[in-house]
C-alpha cells in the first residue's frame, strides 16, 4: 500500500498541448495517475467557477439482451449514495438492505422465471419489503450527494449516459473543486446501491416518457432493425422487459468492471490552477485501486447485404428517411461523409433547395452523418408536404435522386469549402461553452484521445470532391440501405 | 531539463498531499476564501446614434463575436386576426431578403462564412443575433444591419413560411407535453393574447404587407437595445453600427393596451383525453410577476418546495420515495408586465395519476401548515449565494440580461443586491409567501392522459378522479380550424 505514492511520483505526467484550430492556442494540460485516471484541464481565467466532469468509457454498447439500458440505471443508482454518503448508519442499512435484496431475489423468481408463480407467496413477501424499506427510511439522508452538491453552489449538476460514455457533470466555485473530488472519486470506490427497486420504477417511468413522445416506438424500431446483431440495436434507455427483470447483481457486476479509474477521465474548465487540481486528484482519486483490462465491443454490426424496408404508423407527422451504414468514427471515410452531410443539410443545403424550395413537396429535411464508436450511420429524411396530398412514399425518389447525382456529378468548389467552413466555425463555436467544452475533450479521450478534435479538423480541410464522389458510390447503394416509412394514422 | 522540472513539481505535490492527509467526508473540508463581484452594467453600457442602446463588452479569448439586437416586439401586439405573423415573421425576416440582397444570397454568404443569423419573435421581446468570427465582422455587419433594418419579406419565402406553419400547426395536438402546456394556460389566462394560437385563416390572412407594416412600426433605433460581446474593438465597432442607423428614423409608438384581467377558473380536475400510457399532470393558479417584492422570497420558498430538483420535497417524495415519476416538481413561471403561472407538475403510468397529485397537494399543504426547517433553508440560500457567479460566465449573455433589466425597466443594480436580498428571506418569510401565493382553493389539475386507467387509480389511490374536485372534460381543438375536434 505504501508504495503507491512513489509508483505515482515516477510517472507523475504534466504537459501543455496547444490545441491549435486557426489562430487558436488552448492549452490542455494532461496528467495521468498511477492508477490510469487521466485528467484534463484547461485553464480559463475569469469567472471564479469550474465545469467538473468525470467520463467512464461505458454505455448500452456495453451491454447485452437481458441487462439492456442498465449503463443508464446505474447512472441513476450513482446518486443514490456510498458507505458514507446517503446514509446515517452504513452497517444497519446494509443489514436491511440485504434482507431486501434477499426478498426482491425470491420474488424476482418467482414472478419471472416461473410461467405461473405463487402470486400469493409474491404479496406476502412484497409486504415484508415494504416494512424493510419503511424501517431502512430512518437510515437514509435522501439524495445526499445532490443536496451537497447544491448547497456549495453546484450547477449544471446532472449525468448523462449515451451509447458509449456515461458522464457525471457539476460546476463549482473555483474555491470548491476539492468537494467534487471528494465526492466523484467515494462514488467510484464505494458507490451502494441503495433504493434500487424504487429507482427502477423512476427509469420506467423514464422511458414511458420516451414511449410517449410521437414516433419513438417506431424509431426504436427503425434503429433496431438497421443496427441488427450490433450492440446499437437497442436504445440507451433499454427495453421495458429486461428493466424489470435486471437484477442488483447484475448492477454490482456492472459497477465492479467499468467504473475504475482506468476506464475514466475527468475534465476541468474554468478558473483554477493546475497544480491544485493535480495534488487533489492524486490524493483524492489516487489511492483507488486500479480495476482490470477492458476488452473492446466485440460485434461493432453485421454487414447487411441487402435492402430493408420498414413502415410504420402512429401518432407523428408522416416521415420518410433512407438510412446507409458507414464506417465507425475516425475512418478516413468519414471524413467526406461529414462534409456531405453539411452540405445535403440546413436552409442553404440541397434537400431544401430541391424539397422545399423547387419542387414544393416537403416541409422538413434533414441530413446527418453520425459515425458512433464502433458503427456508422449515414441518414436523409424528409416530411412531406401534405397540404399538397405528397405522401412520405413519394419522397423516396426524389432523395434517392439527390444521392444519385452526388455520386455522379459530385458537389461544386464552393459547396465544398462552405462546408469546410461551417466545420471549422463550429468548432471554435464550440469552445465558447466550457461545459459543451469538457464534454468534447472527455469524449474524444475516451475514444481516439482528445487531440483527435484537431486531427479531425485537419482531415476535414483535406477532403477533395473525388473523395465525396467515392464514398457516395461505395455507400448510397440500395444493398446497404434502410428505408423507412412513417405515416399518419391518427390524430392530428 | 523539462523532465527535471516535472519530477520536482511531481514531488512536492505528492508530498503535500500526503501531509494533508485523507478527508472522508464532504462537511470536513474547509474551502478558502472566495470573493467575488458582479460586473456593473454601466461599464458597458453606451449610447449610439438615433437613440439606440448598447451593451458592450470586449472579449479576446476567442476570435469571435457575438452580436444581438433586442426588440421590443412580440407576439402579444400583433392583432388577434393575423396571429401567427411572429412566426412568419421568425421565418422571413432573413430568408425574405432586403431590398438590396435576396434571402438565399444572404443565408449563402453567412453559411458560407460559417456565421449563424437568427431571428426570433417572442412573446414582448425579439431577438436578431449573430454569431461570426471576428475576421468576418465587417461584412457580417453589413448583412446584419441590412436584415435588420431593410427586410422585403418578399412573396416565395412567405409561401414557403406559410406552407411549413401550416404543416406544424397538424402537429399540435401530437406531443402530451405541449398539449398540457397550451391548454393549461388556456384555462388559466383564457381567451387573451398570451394565449392565442394561430389557425389556417389567421395564416393565410397574413400578407407581405403586413409584415413590412409591423416591422415599420416596431423596428426603429429607440425601440432596440443592442448587445454585443467578443473579439472587437469596441470603439471602431460603434463608430461603424453608428453609420448603418444614423439614418434611420425613430416612429412615435404607442404600444397596445393588453388586458389584465384574467378569468375566475372554476378549480377541479381538467381531463384530456389521450391514449397514452401516463398522465401528463399540471397543477396550480396564476402566480406573480418577477418585479414582485417577494420575489426572492417566493424563489428560495419553490426551491424546498419543488424547484430545487431533488433537494426538494416533491422530487424527493414522488419521485426518489415512491418510484412514482422521472420528472416532478414544481415551479414559478414569469413573464414581462403580466403575472405568471405556479404549479406543481408530475408525469406517471395512469394508474398512479390520482395518488401523484395526492402526494403533490400534500406538500402544497404542508409548505402552507409548519416553517421549513434550518436545513433546508440553508440549502437554499447556499445554492442562490454560491452559484450566483454564474450569471456571468458568458459575455453575450450578460449584456443580454443587462438589456433587458433596462428593457423592462427594472433597477439596475439588480444583480449588486441580488445576494443581499436572498440573505434576507426568513424561515418566517418562506411560510407567509407560501400561504400568500399557493391557493388550495383555486387549484386546477389539468390532465392528458387516458381516462379509463386514469380515473380507476390503484390501491394507494384508488379512483375516481372526482375525490380530487369537480371533473371537467376538455375537448381539443383542430389546430388548423380553432373549432373543437370532433
Amino acid at each position: 500500500m505504501r508504495k503507491r505514492p512513489l509508483l505515482a511520483l515516477l510517472i507523475v505526467f504534466l504537459m501543455g498541448w496547444p490545441l491549435l484550430a486557426g489562430e487558436l492556442k488552448l492549452e490542455v494540460i494532461e496528467h495521468q495517475l498511477a492508477n490510469g485516471l487521466k485528467i484534463l484541464m484547461l485553464p480559463r481565467p475569469g469567472v471564479p467557477r469550474v465545469v467538473c466532469h468525470i467520463y467512464y468509457k461505458v454505455g448500452s454498447v456495453n451491454e447485452h439482451p437481458g441487462i439492456t439500458g442498465i449503463a443508464h440505471v446505474h447512472e441513476h443508482m450513482m446518486f443514490k449514495g456510498t458507505k458514507i454518503m446517503g446514509v446515517t448508519d452504513f452497517e444497519a442499512d446494509h443489514a436491511l438492505n440485504q434482507k431486501i435484496d434477499e426478498l426482491m431475489g425470491k420474488i424476482y423468481r418467482e414472478k419471472y422465471w416461473k410461467k405461473k408463480g405463487d402470486m400469493a407467496k409474491v404479496a406476502e413477501w412484497e409486504k415484508e419489503v415494504e416494512k424493510l424499506l419503511k424501517e431502512e427510511k430512518k437510515y437514509i439522508i435522501k439524495d445526499h450527494l445532490w443536496e451537497t452538491y447544491m448547497k456549495h453552489g453546484g450547477t449544471g449538476l446532472n449525468a448523462s449516459t449515451s451509447y458509449e460514455v456515461t458522464g457525471y457533470y457539476v460546476t463549482l466555485p473555483s474555491n470548491k473543486i476539492e468537494l467534487q473530488m471528494l465526492l466523484e472519486a467515494d462514488r467510484m470506490a464505494n458507490a451502494y446501491f441503495r433504493e434500487f427497486y424504487s429507482e427502477k420504477d423512476v427509469v420506467m417511468e423514464e422511458r414511458r416518457l420516451s414511449e410517449n413522445r410521437p414516433g419513438y416506438l417506431f424509431n426504436e424500431q427503425v434503429q433496431a432493425t438497421f443496427f441488427v446483431g450490433s450492440p446499437y440495436h437497442w436504445n440507451v434507455i433499454g427495453w421495458m422487459d429486461d428493466l424489470k427483470k435486471m437484477t442488483k447483481e447484475d448492477l454490482i457486476e456492472f459497477h465492479n468492471k467499468y467504473y475504475v479509474p482506468n476506464n475514466a477521465v475527468a475534465v476541468y474548465v474554468g478558473d483554477f490552477d493546475p497544480r491544485e487540481v493535480i495534488q487533489l486528484a492524486e490524493k483524492y482519486f489516487g489511492p483507488i485501486p486500479r480495476g482490470k483490462d477492458i476488452e473492446p465491443v466485440r460485434t461493432p454490426v453485421q454487414a447487411q447485404n441487402c435492402e430493408k424496408r420498414i413502415i410504420g404508423e402512429g401518432p407523428a407527422p408522416s416521415s420518410i428517411a433512407i438510412w446507409f451504414h458507414i464506417p465507425p468514427d475516425g475512418d478516413p471515410e468519414t471524413y467526406p461523409l461529414s462534409v456531405l452531410a453539411s452540405i445535403l443539410t440546413g436552409d442553404t443545403g440541397r434537400l431544401y433547395k430541391s424539397l422545399i424550395q423547387e419542387k414544393d413537396v416537403a416541409s422538413m429535411v434533414s441530413a446527418f452523418c453520425r459515425p458512433q464508436w464502433y458503427a456508422g450511420s449515414f441518414v436523409v429524411n424528409a416530411r412531406p408536404k401534405t397540404e399538397k396530398g405528397i405522401k412520405p412514399d413519394d419522397l423516396e425518389s426524389h432523395l434517392w435522386a439527390e444521392l444519385e447525382k452526388v455520386k455522379k456529378e459530385g458537389v461544386t468548389p464552393e459547396e465544398l469549402q462552405k462546408a469546410k467552413n461551417r466545420y471549422e466555425a463550429s468548432f471554435i463555436m464550440s469552445l465558447q461553452s466550457p461545459m459543451a467544452l469538457a464534454s468534447r475533450l472527455g469524449r474524444a479521450e475516451l475514444n481516439r484521445g482528445w487531440r483527435s478534435l484537431i486531427t479531425d479538423l485537419e482531415a476535414i480541410k483535406k477532403v477533395t470532391g473525388d473523395d465525396i464522389k467515392a464514398v457516395a458510390s461505395k455507400y448510397f447503394v440500395r444493398s446497404n440501405s434502410l428505408v423507412a416509412i412513417y405515416r399518419r394514422s391518427f390524430g392530428r | 531539463m523539462r523532465k527535471r522540472t516535472i519530477f520536482i513539481v511531481g514531488l512536492c505535490l505528492i508530498l503535500i498531499s500526503m501531509a494533508a492527509g485523507q478527508v472522508k467526508r464532504p462537511e470536513e473540508l474547509i474551502f478558502p476564501p472566495l470573493k467575488f463581484e458582479p460586473p456593473d452594467p454601466r461599464q458597458f453600457r453606451l449610447n449610439l446614434a438615433q437613440g439606440m442602446r448598447a451593451y458592450l463588452q470586449e472579449d479576446h479569448s476567442l476570435p469571435l463575436v457575438n452580436l444581438q439586437a433586442i426588440i421590443h416586439f412580440g407576439d402579444l401586439y400583433v392583432a388577434k386576426e393575423k396571429t401567427g405573423l411572429g412566426s412568419l415573421m421568425s421565418q422571413t425576416l432573413i430568408k425574405g431578403g432586403t431590398k438590396t440582397r435576396d434571402g438565399s444570397q444572404i443565408e449563402d454568404r453567412l453559411d458560407f462564412l460559417g456565421a449563424s443569423l437568427n431571428f426570433s419573435v417572442g412573446e414582448r421581446i425579439s431577438t436578431l443575433s449573430l454569431s461570426i468570427l471576428s475576421k468576418d465582422l465587417e461584412e457580417g455587419l453589413d448583412l446584419f444591419f441590412d436584415v435588420l433594418m431593410n427586410p422585403e419579406f418578399r412573396e416565395d419565402s412567405l409561401k414557403v413560411a406559410k406552407g411549413r406553419l401550416i404543416e406544424q400547426l397538424k402537429t399540435a395536438n401530437d406531443a402530451p407535453s405541449a398539449v398540457l402546456a397550451r391548454e393549461f394556460e388556456r384555462l388559466l389566462y383564457g381567451d387573451h393574447p398570451l394565449t392565442y394560437q394561430p389557425t389556417r385563416a389567421t395564416v393565410e390572412a397574413i400578407s407581405r404587407e403586413d409584415l413590412k407594416a409591423y416591422h415599420q412600426k416596431y423596428f426603429f433605433p429607440r425601440n432596440i437595445i443592442l448587445v454585443a460581446a467578443g473579439d472587437f474593438n469596441k470603439r471602431t465597432f460603434v463608430d461603424r453600427v453608428n453609420k448603418y442607423i444614423s439614418g434611420w428614423k425613430n416612429q412615435n409608438l404607442v404600444f397596445p393596451t393588453i388586458s389584465r384581467n384574467f378569468p375566475e377558473v372554476e378549480p377541479g380536475v381538467y381531463f384530456i383525453q389521450k391514449k397514452i400510457n401516463q398522465g401528463y399532470v399540471s397543477i396550480g393558479h396564476l402566480g406573480i410577476e418577477d418585479t414582485n417584492p417577494d420575489y426572492f422570497a417566493v424563489q428560495v420558498m419553490n426551491f424546498i418546495l419543488g424547484g430545487g430538483s431533488f433537494t426538494s420535497r416533491i422530487t424527493s417524495k414522488v419521485r426518489s420515495d415512491e418510484g412514482l415519476a422521472y420528472n416532478t416538481g414544481s415551479r414559478f413561471t414569469y413573464r414581462w408586465g403580466f403575472p405568471g403561472t405556479f404549479s406543481g407538475y408530475v408525469q406517471t403510468k395512469s394508474s398512479t395519476v390520482g395518488y401523484a397529485i395526492s402526494l403533490i397537494l400534500k406538500e402544497f399543504d404542508r409548505i402552507r401548515q409548519e416553517l421549513v426547517s434550518e436545513a433546508e433553508m440553508e440549502t437554499a440560500i447556499n445554492y442562490y449565494l454560491e452559484s450566483f457567479s454564474e450569471f456571468f460566465t458568458n459575455p453575450i449573455t450578460t449584456m443580454r440580461n443587462f438589456a433587458l433589466l433596462e428593457l423592462q425597466g427594472k433597477p439596475m443594480d439588480y444583480y449588486k443586491t441580488y445576494r443581499d436580498k436572498i440573505r434576507r428571506v426568513t424561515r418566517e418569510k418562506v411560510l407567509e409567501v407560501a400561504r400568500k401565493y399557493i391557493k388550495p382553493e383555486k387549484m386546477v389539475m389539468v390532465i392528458v392522459g387516458d381516462w379509463e386507467p386514469c380515473n380507476q387509480g390503484d390501491p394507494k389511490f384508488p379512483g375516481p378522479l372526482s375525490r380530487l374536485g369537480k371533473v371537467h372534460q376538455i375537448t381539443l381543438r383542430d389546430p388548423l380550424t380553432g373549432e373543437p375536434v370532433k
